[in-house]
């Protein structure tokens, strides 16, 4: 007798026909195909690994938060607690406690269902929220342990925890840590350690509390999850039911290329990360650290000045928080509590972030005294806006005089913008535009515009163009057209219909120059431009309207002063 | 401590910061124009302390006799060289800068910094001054406080920055601590152009064609 065949083992060829038997096929596999789970040139993980924390009822937990610093209307304490949203116009229960699911309330239900099992329960509205700031409060928590964090929104938070085994006591150690300074936090997590980001917060979404550490095992381990742990469109997730797919193993041996296709890319790219054939980076959570202090007045203070020497030390405290870290403030916020009267608020915002106590006090100056106060001050609060990178300034040897760098305008147009308003400080901004009251714009000074390359208008190009006449007189072509070094906001009517008049009677030096443009967007305009001169030497940039829509043409020319060449 | 004073004192050295300034103080800014020059002590703008312009009315060249002086200011920024590449700042404008015209004036408007001040201007012009911000700062005056020119003499001094105050004619014949004073007036054929107080220089009458800020730019 022969011997039996023996399949070849090669990688990449035919697989097994033992694995091809039960196999969903999607179409026959070609010689290369591969299911996605299969090696696909492995990508080196590195020597990772991830801590995700799964935090199963974020929805209460978040509410909860609330509810122990201060009382909640609606909110009973000790009694079934459920958390409704209102989706198509109905309250719908969107998470409930253990109390309220012993009584049978589940996720979707109806509010009035859920009041009918339970009449006595207590309804939290849903707030969006509350629920990323829980998950920032579980990313800081976990800051306690690794400088690698990642948000995984709504519900999820990863720490890269390679380098923390040791110091934390190993993986059950690190876990039991984690666990108990969540549980103090007041949340309840699923916890899970994988090589890969994704695996580990698969496993955490399913409940299996696993610890692996070697990437080879993962995908047999992330085999029997069931698909749902992967939050695929819910459409897709059907669609592989419908094909007998049942958990992540079925998935993996799934030919690649028809995956690909039936499916978003993406998915196969999740695939593929959780076993770690792909990179996964991601995103640092950076603890939006703020800074925040009060101070009570004793005696309370009714005017300003002594309010503003006594929030010097608050500056001082905020100046010395913001040094430790390198960091600086561009929002400040102080408030002035009273006896009886609203609390006064006052907003400081800076141009770019400032971590100088002096600066600071420049622009409280400023803006402190236009501040009325209703009655005198209690208590002052100081609270920073977010902290962002300071810009180091820049310093040179030779540099004796800081004009050139710009590094001083921010400054000032802050100090100006604190005492005259926003709108009083602009740059200018060149808009390519022919219409001469388009053809420039406010712009932030000091802000980094970018400034293209506009063209001016000159002789040379208009007499190409043909769609302006110059007088034959001035035929010097490249030379720009003139334009007044003043514009006046609005034109304004000229007196005379015939020969205008402006503080005497105009004598035309240039003319016409005819600009017509702007029908795209309703303010089109049609005007013969002529530079002028009147008796006191004051030259002059006026227009004729050549016509008006609707106008028959028997309408006489009205004059208009538009620019003063100063 | 008083050997290394006594070291600082030694003619061999020099500090840099010294050399720096020394060579920015040596000479006047041209004014653009060869008639002008002549009349004005260092042949041009001086470099620090308060001008005053005074005009009877608004446009009749006041910003043009002007415009060649600011336009050099930002030559020197885009070569990097100079280190006066400051910005150009106008407190309380009559009208609105025409950004098209001051670019075709050779301007950059990048460094174009408008303050709409609430009256006085005086203020923002002396923020400006002293912000080691700006290389020009423009103002129209709007009200005839003396201590208020004083400090603006005195924040253009200690900066360095060339300080422009236009103000009304009517206002020439009071004092005034301004380094130099200029009127104008419309004469037949051009600009009069008479220096009312020179430091270190006398006072004289020159006449000017008509001026035409876009037409010097080009000729430069």
């Amino acid at each position: 007798m022969s011997p039996p065949r023996r399949h070849r083992a090669t990688p990449g060829a035919f697989p097994s026909p033992a694995i091809a038997r039960d196999r969903p096929r999607l179409r026959p596999a070609p010689p290369t195909g591969r299911g996605p789970g299969e090696p696909a040139g492995a990508v080196a993980t590195g020597s990772e690994l991830w801590l995700a924390i799964h935090l199963p009822h974020y929805v209460l937990e978040s509410l909860r938060l609330r509810a122990a610093s201060e009382s909640t209307a609606g909110h009973v304490p000790g009694a079934a607690t459920v958390v409704v949203d209102v989706e198509d116009g109905g309250k719908v229960v969107c998470a409930c406690d253990g109390e309220a699911a012993e009584a049978g309330i589940v996720r979707g239900m109806a509010l009035n269902s859920a009041l009918a099992l339970l009449p006595g329960l207590s309804v939290l509205a849903r707030e969006i929220p509350r629920e990323r700031a829980l998950l920032e409060v579980v990313a800081t928590c976990a800051g306690d342990f690794t400088p690698r964090v990642a948000l995984e929104s709504p519900d999820g938070v990863l720490l890269e925890v390679r380098g923390s085994l040791e110091l934390f006591g190993g993986v059950r150690g690190l876990v039991a840590r984690v666990r108990e300074r969540l549980q103090s936090a007041g949340v309840e997590p699923q916890i899970a350690i994988a090589p890969t980001p994704l695996a580990s917060l698969w496993f955490a979404r399913a409940g299996q509390e696993v610890a692996l550490r070697r990437a080879d095992q993962l995908a047999g381990r992330l085999a029997p999850l069931p698909l749902a742990v992967t939050r695929w469109p819910e459409r897709s997730l059907q669609l592989l039911v419908t094909m007998g797919v049942r958990n992540l193993g079925d998935c993996q041996r799934l030919p690649r290329d028809g995956f690909a296709r039936r499916f978003e890319p993406r998915l196969l790219a999740m695939l593929d990360r959780a076993a770690g054939r792909r990179p996964d980076p991601r995103a640092a959570f950076r603890a939006g650290e703020r800074f925040a202090t009060r101070r009570d007045l004793e005696p309370e203070l009714a005017d300003t000045q002594r309010l503003e020497t006594a929030i010097g030390p608050l500056l001082e405290e905020l100046c010395v928080f913001l040094r430790q870290r390198g960091r600086g403030v561009q929002v400040l916020e102080l408030r002035f509590l009273h006896r009886m009267a609203p609390v006064t608020r006052l907003r400081l915002r800076f141009v770019e972030p400032v971590g100088e106590a002096r600066r600071i006090a420049v622009m409280l100056h400023e803006r402190l005294a236009h501040v009325v106060l209703p009655e005198p001050v209690r208590t002052v609060r100081l609270a920073s806006g977010s902290l962002v990178e300071l810009r180091a300034a820049p310093t040179e040897l030779f540099v004796t005089d800081r004009r050139g760098s710009g590094a001083a305008v921010p400054q000032l147009v802050e100090r100006l913008r604190a005492r005259l308003g926003v709108e009083a400080v602009y740059g200018l901004y060149l808009v390519a535009e022919h219409r001469p009251e388009s053809a420039w714009r406010v712009a932030e000074p000091a802000g980094d515009i970018l400034l293209f390359p506009v063209p001016l208008p000159t002789r040379a190009g208009e007499a190409r163009s043909g769609k302006k006449r110059m007088s034959p007189v001035l035929e010097k072509e490249n030379v720009p057209v003139p334009r007044p070094l003043w514009l006046l906001a609005e034109p304004r009517p000229l007196a005379g219909s015939d020969q205008p008049r402006y503080e005497g009677a105009l004598e035309f030096e240039e003319g016409p120059e005819c600009i017509e443009s702007g029908w795209w967007d309703g303010k089109d305009i049609a005007r013969d431009y002529y530079i002028a001169r009147n008796a006191a030497g004051v030259r002059l940039w006026v227009f004729r309207e050549r016509r008006r829509r609707g106008d028959a043409g028997g309408r006489t020319c009205s004059w208009f002063l538009h620019g003063v060449f100063g | 401590m008083s050997s290394f004073d006594d070291l600082l004192r030694h003619p061999g050295l020099w500090r840099a910061r010294e050399q720096a300034f020394a060579a920015a103080e040596s000479s006047a800014r041209p004014t653009g124009y060869a008639a002008l020059d002549r009349c004005l002590p260092g042949g041009g703008w001086p470099r620090q302390g308060l001008i005053e312009i005074l005009t009877d009315r608004c446009g009749i060249g006041e910003l043009s006799l002007l415009m060649p002086a600011l336009a050099a200011f930002c030559c020197d920024a885009e070569d990097g060289s100079g280190n006066s590449g400051g910005w150009l700042t106008w407190v309380s404008p009559p009208y609105q800068p025409y950004a098209p015209a001051l670019v075709a004036a050779g301007i950059d408007v990048r460094r174009v910094l408008v303050v709409r001040a609430a009256p006085p201007a005086e203020w923002a012009m002396e923020q400006a001054l002293r912000s080691e911000a700006c290389s020009v700062v423009l103002g129209w005056a709007t009200s005839r406080d003396r201590q208020g020119l004083r400090r603006l003499q005195l924040a253009s001094e200690q900066s360095r920055c060339m300080a422009v105050l236009f103000r009304n004619l009517a206002d020439g014949d009071e004092p005034s601590p301004a380094v130099l004073r200029i009127a104008l007036a419309a004469g037949p054929g051009g600009l009069e152009v008479r220096i009312l107080k020179s430091r270190g220089g006398r006072p004289a009458t020159v006449r000017l064609g008509w001026l035409d800020a876009a037409a010097q730019a080009a000729a430069h």
